[in-house]
């Protein structure tokens, strides 16, 4: 009998919610300093919002249009010509971004085929994402652990609290959850999609603006198991049997990508983005595709789009 | 068992196969274990699985592997034997060996002795007493019961015999061994041919209170040869068998006296045909050189026909008028004829000039035909002799010349001769010489073609009388007659009208001369050699068939062949096969036209008789290779289950790691199995590719190593120095490494190191003796050299050494040794030591040895021993520095050392070549250079 192709990382430590956590905290320095160095790469090219909105640097002059206040109108640059502009600022209003990592028993799975296990992939991404996004001097919190700060060393803060949070299994109640704040949820989706796409709504309904990571084991997508093996689901314990594994290989890839794609689906639709990751990829791939999501206008919150606002600053 | 020839040693073992449904169902509970996997989305993976497809039980494939393993586990536990052996009941009293010895019991006589032996066992383990009773053993038995023990000795040597055996005779025996005791049991192993004695027998048989059991032998392939005979166009025979149902092919081959093949036939007979007739129409060359006609695969006397002279050859006596003048053959008289004779009959020339003498002489031969070359008057009684035997059947051949010509009166004539000769074209004819007619259709000559070349220049003339056309054979053109015979009585009297040499025609060194004679000589009849008239003749015998007709040497109860007037039939003293000498030997066959093969009726025995058949093989134990089959069962069931379990699924890694251990296995087993092997390849590669210095591994680790460091300095000093340029040094095990391919052996001696075993020492002698030479260094110089008074212990080892080799007289180098010149100019071979000789072979003293700068024997001596250490003085480290200070420490010493060390390679790499060299002086001035 050869060696098993997945392992669950820290089995040793199995459903001991506590134990888990210890492990948990002895692993957040390596996966900060592995964070940071990611976000290293990463930070060349990255900046604020880029848009307009409530701020105080200038953004560009626009011509002004009937209807809009008075006070809007830069007259200074007016009186240079005969249009009426209006000085548009940079949006700068301070975001408030929270993140959750998805701590059940599922993400503990590493196969042979990748180098992390997910959850350690999630939290790397969610240390890189938080130190991203706290040079860019944004609101970070996270869910159920930390409230939301503007640190320059946030990541830090939020690696100090999660290492004596609790473990999180599943997405804790909503409270700290306002209107237009973004949540970017690192999980590897693997409970009821149903589940999954109504707490998704309830969220969205809250005016949450959803990012979600899926954070996915090579093995889980190619299926690489053949003969006789007998399957353990680490979550509920279940148990299946395949006399053949390799005969079910087709039907299970199938299966598995209209799994994902039910979640995608309910997430566009909802206007959220959605990103998947595998594990056997760099992580820093996954942190350039969640910048381009979270520097996006989702459609569900862009405004009509103007077509003078073609003046930048120079 | 089963109505298989199968049997169980232990039968009740068959009751396990029950338990076979048992393992069927535990087979069922237990599938092999699964492989455990975590997997996440088993959830998702659940609704694929359907869970009435989960195997939750092997493969039925797989259960009946296990199961066919199973019942052969347990089959091969039972001890199955094919074709047993069936027990053979022996009742109480003798038992009684009937057994048919005779010529066709020759095939399969292997089994018949196998089957008695057999019963000679049950007989031993029963305790019972045996008689043995052969049927063509004669009378001369012994029929007091003996005991089991004393027949197999007999059964075991015994072979069948080459004559007829006689079923009367073993009545007879049977009838006086149930005067002595009580038959309980009787067993005839028949070979399969009812007799005339056989009714006798089975009412021996029948007349015992006894158990009778009938072996049978398949007679199907049981052939004789009847009778052959070599007629003038074919030789023709008859082939007579055993009269069954089935249909046989037998295939007859003619043998000539080498063995080959000469002649062969096919022959098909239906089922009941008793006989069949055979005939080789091979030209008659060939037909006359087969010595024998056998019936192939057949494997009796019976089947082997041996011909001797009578039935090949005509024997052709030759008698001349003139005497024998062997310095001009070409004028003999005689010199045509018996060429042309040659190639189809044997000649026999009288040995007495005197006719009258010499007629007598051949007749008693027994020739066929008698040719009278140019002789005109016979004597009286030899006149007689002749007409009686020409009437006989004998065969007269007369040629003409001058003294036929002169005395033509003669009753030996087939026609009426004219006094005189008749010249054509001589140089008081008007004709010119005549050439042959076409021969008439009466003519034995008829067919073939007339000859245009040849021309009658000289003949005798034929009175014209009535009945000449009748008798001519052959004329020439003009109508003379040629050739003329006459029968008289059942012989013939032929006359050739020309002379036997080419002087009256051309006719004798024709072609057609030769296939006229042929003809002449076809049509005399075949005699027997011994004419009855010389009374009994008593022939020693030569060579016999034994029991499977093969021809040997006669055995020692194998008496004299007495020709009497009747036919002699083959019998115990006189078995088939040849008589007489080698000259004149007479054939005797079993058969002569009187094979009779009827098969045997079972039914003469009446009903109460048990049939039973002859043990063909041995039993066969399977229990082997029942196991071995599930052996390997075993094997595939492994593979199933791994295949299963998706090993098979990742070949390529696991495939190639599998292989490297396999192949790591082997090389692992190999070199555990053979190391010397492998070792010994390995040198030999290196050895023979490149000249290298080597010395002999005495195991003494010191001395090994100081041997390798000195040769490794001295390889250093010829590459630096020489054009030799040898590779690096190597140690060599004598008794194991191929030494063909070093010149010179360094060989220490070491008191510890092992003493070479006989094999190794005559290795070594071998290696001297094909050109090797070993140098010898005993290194003790200091502590006492060879030549001193004391003894070292090195010397004592040496002395040991050398006690197993093949050692020439030694002497100490002398100055006019080739050594002290082969490159260096040196007077001494200083090692570490300088004060030591070195010993080489002794050289033979020249006559001119004083004007000779130089000596060599032929070749190099095999054998050099110093006390000098000459590898210490060598030796050098990795860095080229001398490990070893000389005594006294002098760098002169080892550079000495070292020029030794090159002498002495180039004395056993060039041999006397160095010698020669010395003259290269003189020889360019004798050139003129």
């Amino acid at each position: 009998m050869s060696a098993a192709i997945g392992h669950i990382a820290d089995r040793e430590t199995g459903r001991d919610t506590l134990a888990r956590a210890r492990a948990r905290a002895a692993l957040i320095p390596d996966l900060l300093v592995e964070a940071n160095r990611v976000a290293n790469n990463v930070f060349t090219g990255w900046h604020g919002r880029r848009k307009r909105g409530v701020g105080e640097n200038f953004w560009q002059f626009r011509p002004y249009v009937q209807g809009e206040s008075m006070a809007a109108i830069d007259w200074r640059r007016s009186a240079r010509d005969e249009q009426i502009y209006v000085r548009d600022k940079e949006w700068q209003a301070v975001h408030t971004i929270w993140l959750w990592v998805d701590e059940s028993p599922s993400m503990l799975f590493r196969s042979n085929l990748a180098q992390v296990s997910k959850q350690s992939r999630a939290l790397v991404l969610a240390f890189a994402l938080a130190e991203l996004l706290a040079r860019s001097g944004e609101r970070i919190g996270w869910l159920g652990v930390a409230k939301p700060v503007v640190s320059r060393n946030a990541a830090e803060k939020l690696a100090q609290a999660l290492a004596i949070a609790p473990i999180q299994e599943r997405l804790p109640p909503s409270r700290d959850l306002r209107s237009h704040s973004d949540l970017v949820v690192f999980s590897d989706f693997l409970g009821p999609s149903e589940e999954t796409i109504e707490q998704m709504g309830a969220l969205a309904r809250r005016g949450v603006r959803g990012h979600l990571v899926r954070i996915i084991d090579p093995a889980e997508e190619t299926f690489p198991y053949a003969g006789r093996v007998e399957f353990l689901d680490p979550e509920s314990g279940e148990r299946v049997r395949a006399g053949s594994a390799q005969s079910y290989r087709d039907g299970y890839t199938d299966l598995f990508a209209a799994h994902g794609l039910a979640i995608r689906e309910a997430a566009t639709r909802l206007g959220w983005s959605y990103t998947t990751h595998h594990t056997d990829r760099l992580a820093s791939q996954a942190l350039v595709a969640m910048h381009g999501n979270l520097g996006s206008v989702p459609a569900a919150h862009a405004r009509v789009a103007d077509p003078a606002s073609t003046y930048r600053r120079v | 068992m089963f109505g298989l020839p199968l049997s169980f040693a232990f039968p009740w073992l068959l009751v396990a196969l029950v338990s076979l449904p048992i393992i069927w169902w535990l087979l069922r509970l237990t599938p092999p274990r699964p492989r455990d996997e975590p997997f996440p989305p088993t959830r998702i993976l659940a609704r694929l699985v359907r869970r009435d497809e989960t195997p939750a039980k092997s493969p039925w494939w797989l259960t009946l592997l296990r199961l066919t393993m199973a019942a052969l586990v347990i089959a091969a536990m039972a001890g199955p034997v094919w074709k047993p052996v069936e027990p053979v009941a022996t009742g109480d009293g003798v038992v009684a060996l009937v057994m048919d010895d005779g010529w066709a019991s020759g095939p399969g006589w292997e089994d018949r002795r196998r089957t008695a032996l057999r019963l000679v066992d049950e007989a031993e383990a029963a305790g019972l007493a045996m008689v043995l009773i052969t049927t063509a053993g004669g009378d001369a038995q012994n029929t007091a019961p003996a005991s089991p023990r004393a027949v197999r000795e007999r059964l075991t040597g015994m072979e069948n015999r080459p004559i007829r055996p006689d079923h009367a005779i073993a009545a007879e025996l049977l009838r006086r061994v149930d005067g002595e005791a009580t038959i309980g049991s009787v067993f005839w192993l028949s070979d399969g041919i009812g007799r005339t004695g056989t009714p006798d027998l089975a009412a021996a048989l029948n007349g015992f209170d006894a158990d009778v059991t009938l072996y049978l032998a398949d007679g199907n392939r049981l052939a004789a040869i009847n009778h052959a005979t070599n007629d003038p166009d074919a030789m023709i025979g008859e082939i007579a068998r055993v009269q069954t149902d089935k249909p046989a092919t037998f295939v007859i081959t003619g043998i000539d006296e080498q063995g080959r093949p000469v002649a062969r036939q096919t022959i098909s007979m239906v089922a009941r045909e008793k006989s069949a007739d055979f005939r080789f129409d091979e030209p008659v060359e060939v037909r006359n050189d087969i010595t024998r006609i056998v019936v192939d695969a057949a494997d009796n006397a019976g089947a082997v026909r041996l011909l001797d002279d009578n039935a090949r050859r005509r024997l052709v006596g030759l008698i001349s008028g003139e005497k024998h003048d062997n310095s001009q053959p070409l004028l003999s008289p005689l010199y045509y004829i018996s060429r042309a004779l040659q190639p189809f009959a044997d000649i026999r020339r009288a040995d007495d000039a005197n006719v009258a003498a010499a007629v007598p002489e051949l007749l008693a031969l027994g020739v066929s035909a008698l040719v009278l070359a140019d002789i005109g008057t016979v004597a009286e009684e030899a006149e007689g002799l002749l007409a009686e035997w020409v009437s006989a059947g004998g065969m007269l051949v007369r040629f003409a010349g001058p003294r036929l010509a002169a005395a033509p009166d003669n009753d030996l004539l087939p026609v009426r001769i004219r006094l005189g000769d008749r010249a054509i074209g001589g140089a008081l004819s008007w004709d010119q010489p005549r050439p042959v007619a076409p021969f008439e259709t009466t003519s034995p000559f008829y067919g073939l073609e007339p000859p245009q070349e040849v021309t009658v220049s000289r003949q005798v003339l034929a009175l014209q009388e009535a009945g000449l056309a009748e008798r001519t054979w052959a004329t020439l053109d003009d109508g003379t007659p040629l050739v003329t015979a006459a029968k008289r009585g059942a012989g013939w009297i032929v006359l050739f009208h020309v002379s036997s040499d080419a002087t009256w025609s051309n006719l004798p060194i024709s072609g057609t001369f030769v296939e006229m004679l042929r003809r002449v000589v076809s049509q005399s009849q075949l005699r027997s050699g011994a004419s009855a008239a010389d009374g009994p003749q008593s022939l020693p015998p030569l060579r016999l068939l034994d029991g499977r007709g093969r021809l040997g040497p006669p055995g020692i109860d194998a008496k004299p062949l007495v020709l009497a007037s009747e036919a002699v039939r083959a019998s115990a003293d006189n078995p088939p096969g040849y008589y007489g000498t080698e000259d004149g030997l007479v054939a005797l066959n079993l058969f002569d036209g009187d094979a009779e093969l009827d098969p045997l009726q079972p039914d003469v025995l009446g009903g109460e008789v048990r049939l039973a058949s002859y043990l063909v093989d041995e039993p066969v134990a399977l229990q082997p290779w029942l196991l071995f089959a599930a052996a390997s069962l075993l094997v595939l069931d492994c593979l199933a289950v791994l295949w299963m379990a998706g090993l098979v699924r990742q070949p390529l890694r696991r495939a190639r790691s599998a292989a490297t251990g396999i192949a790591a296995a082997m090389l692992v087993s190999l070199l555990a199995a053979d190391p010397a092997g492998a070792q010994e390849d390995d040198i030999d590669f290196s050895a023979a590719l490149q000249t290298r210095l080597a010395y002999v591994v005495t195991g003494v680790r010191e001395v090994d190593e100081v041997s390798e460091a000195g040769l490794r300095g001295l390889t250093r000093f010829l590459i630096n120095r020489t054009a030799l340029e040898p590779g690096e040094p190597i140690g060599v095990d004598v008794a194991v490494d191929e030494l063909a391919f070093f010149a010179l052996l360094y060989w220490p001696i070491h008191p510890a190191a092992d003493m070479p075993d006989a094999a190794t020492m005559a290795r070594v002698d071998a290696f001297m003796k094909q050109g090797g030479s070993i140098l010898f260094d005993t290194r003790d110089q200091v502590s006492g050299a060879l030549g001193g008074t004391s003894v070292s212990p090195e010397s004592l080892a040496l002395q040991q050494l050398l006690s197993g080799l093949d050692i020439p007289p030694l002497e100490p180098v002398p100055p006019d040794h080739v050594l002290t010149k082969a490159f260096y100019l040196l007077d001494s071979f200083p090692g570490r030591y300088s004060g030591g000789d070195l010993w080489v072979e002794q050289l033979a003293l020249d006559a001119d040895a004083g004007e000779r700068p130089a000596r060599a024997g032929d070749g190099v001596s095999s054998i050099l021993i110093t006390s000098n250490d000459l590898a210490g003085a060598w030796a050098v480290d990795e860095q080229l520095r001398p490990l070893f200070p000389t005594v006294p420490p002098d760098a002169l010493q080892r550079e000495f050392a070292f020029r030794a060390g090159v002498n002495l390679m180039m004395y056993a790499m060039t041999g006397n070549y160095k010698a020669d060299q010395v003259h290269v002086p003189a020889l360019l001035e004798r050139l003129g250079q």
